[in-house]
């Protein structure tokens, strides 16, 4: 059975890549369908949804598009939660791979190191970190990696110390290769689909914790992110729904089409465990 | 022209006002309130903080309170008098005045709290008293100052939360800071402290022993510390909350709890400070140094804008330094309207070249965000290339104190008098790194100094009006910082709640009066 | 004995990490722009250098920073905490003022997510492939999905200001005047639609958990011996599908009850909650050193105590496990 066809087999899986997609789209064709800035005030602000042409979702507190903002969002928030996955997979791969392949007294200060970031509770490390970095989508996605990588290492760690005694890698070391050779070629692949599952429900953390940040005034002002609009649509709840309403269902939706797509490449990755499910 | 709302507030206002004079005040029931944010400690004086003049204004005095016209009326002092050459002002004290601890106060409080207390602690004290050359206390209840030179704003500088009023018998020869009574502090107030619980609330109890006959009317004030504007907002509207302070709920939602039965709202009690909103313009390097730079940034902003949509039409767009509640102020100025194309005239003329600058958001709540958001769209229209720094509190002060930004927001108080208020933003030896507070944008010219200074002692006030027009002619031209809005900071308060407003502080120390119609 | 050697060790290697902690968390802080005399000075509204420079100096902030670590680090040695610069109260005071109401809330809404998340993940399993079951894993995927604050928020504006039932903040009434048993019912009142809406988020989480492990647990060689002797399915299913199923899920909440402090954060300050998380956001606002650190500590030790604690309970429920790690 082919890689997709198993993916495929996991109904909320599709719907979830249908979503992811759907998110994609507008977040690429936001500039086409709506080329001004999403930051200009173009009507006058609290228009309801649907009370206008134009303005399909309503205007905000400044009467900016909210529409406008929706898809430039998506842009930005997808883009924020890819990249400091990214980052947090940097951070936390080397360090769970190093400390699994070595073992020893070099896997013990690693690990205790993994162990030091996870006393310290995440969401308030995040905010300390883009408080003294200021806010900024560089330090938001920072804050967010050095909060997520612990887990990727500590995935890394135990599957490398799975696989490093594998027949395959003592023949790699019997014709030479280097260690990190081996590291790279022989066993990171092998661990690729895990981590992979791993990613796809980091971007979805990373999402809400943008949110998060932006709700307690810690966004970066120049982009308009799902998590700044319901942040600064929060003072106004009571007399616009709307305007936190709309970006909350879209963080719901993402969040949800990539758990949902998380779920299928677990089983269509790893075929022996789900077949037995 | 008054938008809608502004004119129903005024015609709520006068109805209140005729309403109020009818009737007769009745004695008892306790008010709940909020205080944003909780205040880091209550001894007046020793920390100046927005929320603690707030608090505890209604259990420390000053020698004098001022109208809403900022008129000068008796509270401790009962009386007062200024030589010919306007440099010596005596003051006669009430007699019947005990602290909340049964001590007589008396002459030598006054005495110690302002030659040695304020001159140690207190900043904006010490500003007042660097033209004072002694202060004798005469016989018991009577203190003479007498000044190095005439002094224009003396008399306005007696205002509870600049000058407090503690008492000598508990600090005198103590280590202030350390001292046992800071945690339970004991003014002449018509309000006693009662408890602190932090992070819930601050309650103050009535004065039974006040020396104002039948003051206070209310046995209690409770001050409410709730973090989130949100919450704020749902417990003035479920009724836990009588009064809402200036400033305690976001603007937007202003139309919507006034629109409330039985809330009323006044936009008076802010005289006093009259927060003036400004934008730093650094005049030191980039193109913000260059005048006309500045002069098109003051033609690309929509103020009106701002005015109706961001402070629900409240406040008012000033022409230029000088705000319509400071004292001599030149309406002769040709007003900075909304003009995107003259900006671009201006922006071209000076050869701007699309270097980006930065703007500085105010870290003070939504309203200042979505404000400076506004600001940098009405910029980017105009063709300047500007980009938003988010900060936070320490961030904000840290970037204005190292003159490390291009445009920033920010309010001053102009208490009353343009020598406390606004000549401080101006004059040139008033340049130092490290003060969010001084001449941030770093503004010279001699001619602005010599006549502030000049104003500043002048004697009597034509002399003075005469050399303030002058000046706000000139810095009218130089444009040393953006003139954004005298803010409206309108309170909101149960329609029951009788007379709280009294005074140009409002209710810093509004509860005096204040009674309960129930 | 053992138990008491392996907690000694723990507590050891704890002191240890404790203080790793400290001195990370002081040297990050400082890298923070402004500081506190600035922002006093600041909310001032008006001060001169002779203001700024009395405050650095009762700080202590005028000292090279090395001087300002050791003495931290030797104040801590001896459980001294230091001032709060703000409110020029014991740290250690403001802190045990406040961790009380976090406790409540973050335990409340603790065992209000692990019994449910159990239950539910337990029902879910046992319901795998029927529509109830993908309905449970449906809910609990969207509460997963939800912003935290936005259940807040919206939770307050429906329960507290449309329909009344419950107070939308604090955490008693103030003024009420209540003892006794009516305190405990006012406070109860108070603490519903904060826990829940913690709750919420985290039992999502155990019911995914949970239905996950016990898939696995069913496929175990002793489910499939215990079927093949005839056992009712749900006694298989509580005996020995769930007991051994629960052993990952005590692992994960352990982790999980250290970290709640930190989503407590945004819990207490749409509820006005009187906790240490609100406190900590506050103190880094207002560059309150002191009071930062000594809830970074303070938060850092209940993640490590937790973990003892779940250490030991794993231990308790598995007795396979004998002093591995």
């Amino acid at each position: 059975m082919s890689f997709f066809a198993r993916f495929a087999q996991n109904r909320g899986a599709l719907v979830g890549l249908i979503i992811l997609l759907l998110m994609i789209a507008m977040a690429v064709l936001a500039p086409l369908l709506f080329p001004e800035s999403p930051w200009r005030m173009v009507q006058r602000p609290f228009l309801p949804p649907f009370s206008q042409d134009g303005f399909p979702l309503g205007t905000d507190t400044m009467g900016r598009n909210v529409a406008s903002g929706l898809m430039h969002g998506a842009w930005v928030s997808l883009l924020i939660g890819l990249v400091s996955t990214c980052v947090a997979l940097l951070i936390g791969v080397p360090l769970g791979a190093i400390a699994g392949y070595y073992g020893g007294l070099i896997d013990d200060c690693l690990m205790r190191f993994t162990e030091f970031f996870q006393t310290i509770p995440n969401f308030a490390l995040a905010i300390v970190l883009v408080a003294i970095m200021q806010p900024s989508v560089t330090s938001i996605v920072l804050a967010i990696a050095m909060v997520s990588w612990p887990p990727v290492a500590r995935l890394v760690r135990a599957e490398f110390m799975s696989l490093r005694n594998r027949e395959y890698v003592e023949a790699a070391r019997l014709v030479g290769q280097s260690n990190t050779t081996i590291i790279l070629r022989q066993i990171l692949p092998n661990t690729l689909s895990p981590i992979i599952v791993l990613a796809s429900l980091m971007v979805a953390t990373a999402i809400l914790l943008e949110s998060a940040l932006s709700f307690l005034g810690l966004g970066d002002p120049n982009v308009m992110s799902w998590g700044y609009m319901i942040g600064a649509a929060r003072t106004v709840i009571r007399q616009a729904w709307w305007l936190s309403f709309f970006p909350g269902v879209a963080i719901l939706l993402t969040v949800l089409a990539l758990n949902l797509v998380g779920e299928g490449l677990d089983d269509a990755l790893n075929p022996k465990l789900s077949r037995e499910r | 022209m008054k938008t809608p709302l502004a004119l129903a507030i005024s015609a709520a206002a006068l109805a209140i006002s005729t309403a109020a004079m009818a009737e007769e005040p009745q004695s008892g029931g306790t008010i709940n309130t909020i205080i944003q944010p909780e205040p880091p400690g209550l001894v007046l004086g020793m920390i100046q903080n927005a929320p603690t003049r707030t608090v505890a204004g209604n259990i420390y005095e000053g020698l004098l309170r001022y109208t809403t016209d900022l008129e000068p009326m008796p509270q401790l002092a009962e009386s007062w008098e200024v030589s010919e050459d306007g440099r010596t002002y005596t003051f006669h004290l009430r007699e019947n005045v005990t602290w909340h601890d049964g001590e007589p106060f008396t002459a030598d409080d006054v005495v110690f709290s302002a030659d040695v207390f304020h001159r140690e602690l207190n900043p904006s004290a010490r500003a007042v008293l660097q033209h004072v050359e002694s202060i004798e206390a005469t016989d018991d209840h009577t203190v003479v100052f007498t000044l190095t030179e005439p002094f224009g704003p003396f008399l306005i500088s007696f205002e509870a939360g600049t000058f407090t009023m503690v008492p000598e018998h508990l600090y005198a020869g103590t280590d202030f800071r350390n001292n046992e009574h800071n945690d339970h502090p004991i003014g002449t107030g018509p309000f006693k402290f009662a408890n602190w619980e932090r992070g819930t609330v601050i309650e103050l109890v009535k004065n039974e022993a006040y020396y104002e006959e039948g003051l206070p009317y209310l046995d209690g004030v409770n001050w409410h510390i709730i973090p989130d504007g949100g919450s704020r907002a749902v417990a003035f509207e479920n009724e836990t909350i009588d009064v809402l302070p200036s400033g305690t709920v976001e603007n937007f939602d202003i139309p919507r709890l006034s629109a409330m039965d039985n809330v009323c709202m006044t936009e008076e009690g802010h005289e006093y400070f009259s927060p003036f909103a400004m934008l730093w313009m650094n005049n030191r390097e980039g193109p913000t140094a260059d005048k006309r730079f500045r002069q098109a940034v003051m033609y690309a902003m929509d103020r009106e804008f701002a005015k109706d949509v961001l402070w629900n039409g409240l406040g008012n767009v000033p022409l230029s330094a000088f705000g319509s509640n400071a004292r001599f102020q030149n309406d002769d100025l040709e007003p900075y309207d909304h003009n995107p194309e003259r900006a671009r005239e201006l922006l071209e003329e000076m050869g701007y070249d699309g270097e980006e600058i930065t703007i500085l958001p105010l870290p003070y709540g939504e309203t200042w965000t979505r404000w400076a958001e506004a600001v940098q769209q009405n910029l980017r229209e105009v063709g300047i290339n500007v980009r938003t720094q988010a900060t936070d509190v320490g961030g904000w002060n840290q970037r204005l104190g190292d003159w490390d930004y291009d445009l920033a927001f920010t309010y001053l108080f102009q208490y009353g008098d343009p020598a406390l208020g606004i000549s401080r933003t101006y004059l040139s030896d008033n340049i130092a790194k490290g003060s969010p507070w001084n001449n941030v944008e770093g503004y010279e010219n001699e001619r602005v100094d010599e006549l502030f200074n000049a104003a500043a002692t002048a004697f009597p006030d034509e002399e003075r009006e005469a050399l303030y027009h002058e000046v706000q002619e000139i810095l009218h031209e130089d444009v040393p910082v953006g003139w954004l809005m005298e803010l409206g900071f309108p309170t909101l308060y149960r329609c029951d709640v009788k007379d709280l407003v009294t005074s140009g502080v409002g209710v810093n120390d509004g509860f005096k009066d204040a009674w309960l119609d129930r | 004995m053992v138990y008491a050697r392996l907690i000694l060790m723990r507590l050891f290697k704890a002191v240890i990490v404790l203080f790793l902690i400290v001195i990370f968390n002081f040297l990050l802080i400082q890298m923070a722009p402004g500081d506190p005399a600035a922002i006093l000075a600041g909310e001032a509204g008006a001060a001169d250098q002779e203001f700024l420079n009395q405050l650095r100096e009762r700080f202590g902030l005028d000292q090279p920073m090395y001087v300002q670590l050791w003495r931290y680090v030797s104040g801590i040695a001896m459980l001294d905490f230091g001032y709060s610069y703000r409110l020029g109260v014991p740290v250690f005071d403001l802190i045990m003022d406040r961790l009380p109401a976090t406790l409540l809330l973050t335990g409340t809404a603790f065992l209000l997510s692990l019994v449910l998340g159990i239950v539910a993940g337990s029902m879910a399993a046992a319901r795998v492939k029927k529509p109830s079951g993908s309905l449970i894993m449906a809910l609990a995927l969207v509460f997963y999905a939800t912003p935290l604050f936005w259940v807040a928020l919206m939770s307050v504006v429906v329960f507290s200001v449309y329909l009344g039932w419950l107070p939308a903040y604090g955490l008693y009434t103030v003024g009420a005047g209540h003892t006794g048993f009516a305190l405990v019912l006012d406070v109860a009142k108070h603490l519903v639609l904060p826990a829940t809406t913690l709750a919420l988020f985290f039992m999502a989480i155990y019911t995914r958990m949970t239905r996950t492990s016990m898939l696995d647990a069913a496929q175990q060689d002793y489910v499939k011996t215990a079927r093949a002797k005839g056992l009712k399915p749900s006694v298989i299913q509580r005996r020995h599908i769930l007991r051994n199923a629960l052993l990952p899920i005590i692992t994960l909440a352990g982790l999980q009850a250290g970290q709640m402090v930190g989503g407590a954060i945004l819990t207490e300050t749409v509820f006005a909650w009187p906790g240490i998380g609100r406190l900590m956001f506050e103190a880094l606002q207002q560059r309150d050193y002191n009071l930062l650190l000594g809830i970074f500590f303070f938060s850092a030790a209940l993640v490590i105590v937790f973990n003892i604690i779940t250490d030991l309970v794993y231990r308790l429920a598995d007795p396979r496990i004998k002093g591995a790690s």
